[in-house]
């Protein structure tokens, strides 16, 4: 009798364990799935992010991320700590990629660097804020608008961050079509929005696309090392598909490898927001600071557009400039409504894919040189 | 605030950043002017 009354006790040992931070991470946890499965926000990140926030807080269950030895535990270690499942994304982008747009039109490249304009306001302002120069790092790169990115760098420097960054880097980049527009036209005149741009796809040779991942990764590399995992992933990705003879390569990389990662990184993820560490109010402050380095990176792309469209006597539509971001593709879309709204016949598409493409490029090198500084300073990971 | 930090970080980040894509930029103009779409449908044409 005694043993039945024992194994009762410990069938109802997660109820009695359960805190209350716990309880409302598994709601935030619901929610997340909610928002993945019945509003199709983001479903392939958000279905395993929220599943992971409920698992990960299970009291007992041992399937939180620093749960020594647990399941997960184990492939956050092995993927996360380690960066291998940001750096692994970075192939299959790469390989989903198209740089045809930007490799016709290679002015619009430069929209990608005015995008990453907010990383370093948003730095400023953690700094002003108190965080350390690893944690303001960490979430000022949240303005790269790049997911695997944000998780590569702050995993490096500041590790207890990663939950509310991450979650973050992918709330904005879906939130983009949302944050966008009212900037876009809080900046620009009607007569801007306007201006029309040649439609039609300018052709590149086969030869272009495929030296260009080469090159560019070479001298990318070379200018900002401590970015060489994430830009060699990124055109290693680009070279397999312009390559055109590892079909299996290319397969594996854009299906395969990007599905499994995106999955066990999202399930990872969800398992390190765990009550204690994540509603706190540094989580606050990192969601404010990102939603600022978003609008941020708008705000200079725009400013970059209409000076552009002065250079060349207004031969670029100013809207151009908010593609730079790396939200892919999100933010050319964004332009190419913004445009049709102010003039049905204008066709920004495949000029803002340019820019957005050039985003990519401009956010690792970003990354990059910020990694590149941190070490130069001497600055190493927070302990 | 460490402000020598934070300057340091913004005006490397951006100009290094900006100069980085700029030099792509003349690095695409040179490998389009090298290898044009023409010549290679021309080509594909002759065979």
């Amino acid at each position: 009798m005694d043993a039945f009354i024992d194994a009762l006790n410990s069938l109802g040992q997660g109820f009695m364990n359960l805190t209350w931070e716990a309880a409302v991470m598994i709601l935030i946890g619901c929610v997340l799935l909610y928002l993945g499965i019945g509003r199709k926000i983001e479903p392939l990140l958000l279905v395993p992010i929220g599943f992971g926030v409920v698992l990960g807080n299970l009291p007992l269950a041992n399937l939180g991320a620093q749960d020594q030895g647990g399941i997960i535990n184990l492939l956050y270690n092995a993927g996360i700590l380690t960066e291998i499942f940001p750096v692994l994304l970075f192939l299959g982008l790469g390989a989903m990629i198209d740089f045809g747009p930007m490799l016709a039109n290679p002015v619009v490249l430069i929209f990608g660097a005015a995008g990453q304009f907010g990383i370093f306001i948003t730095l400023l302002l953690a700094l002003g804020l108190g965080f350390v120069e690893q944690e303001a790092v960490s979430i000022a790169v949240i303005g790269a608008c790049d997911g695997p990115t944000a998780i590569y760098v702050t995993s490096k420097f500041a590790r207890e961050l990663l939950p509310a960054v991450s979650i973050a880097a992918y709330s904005y980049m879906a939130l983009v079509p949302i944050i966008q527009p009212p900037i876009m036209r809080a900046m620009t005149s009607k007569k801007e929005r306007e201006t029309p741009m040649a439609a039609g796809e300018k052709q590149v040779s086969q030869r272009v696309k495929v030296l260009f991942p080469i090159i560019a990764g070479i001298a990318t590399i070379l200018i900002a090392p401590m970015g060489a995992p994430l830009m060699g992933m990124l055109m290693l990705g680009n070279l397999l598909k312009e390559s055109g003879v590892v079909g299996r390569l290319v397969d594996v990389s854009q299906n395969t490898i990007a599905n499994l990662v995106t999955l066990l990184l999202g399930l990872c993820i969800g398992a390190s927001m765990l009550g204690g560490n994540f509603l706190t109010w540094d989580t606050l402050l990192v969601f404010a600071l990102g939603f600022i380095a978003i609008s941020m990176d708008t705000v200079f792309g725009m400013l970059l557009g209409k000076l552009m469209r002065v250079l060349s006597k207004g031969k670029i539509n100013p809207l151009l400039g908010a593609a730079g971001t790396s939200a892919f593709p999100m933010s050319a879309r964004v332009v190419q409504k913004e445009g049709q709204r102010a003039n049905p016949r204008n066709f920004l598409l495949w000029h803002a894919i340019g820019a957005n493409t050039g985003g990519q490029i401009g956010s690792v090198m970003a990354a990059a040189v910020m990694l590149a500084v941190l070490s130069g300073l001497g600055i190493g990971p927070l302990s | 605030m460490d402000w020598s930090f934070g300057l340091t970080m913004t005006f490397a980040g951006m100009g290094i950043t900006f100069i980085t894509l700029y030099l792509l930029t003349l690095l695409i103009r040179l490998l389009n002017k090298l290898f044009p779409f023409k010549n290679e449908e021309e080509k594909k044409g002759k065979t």
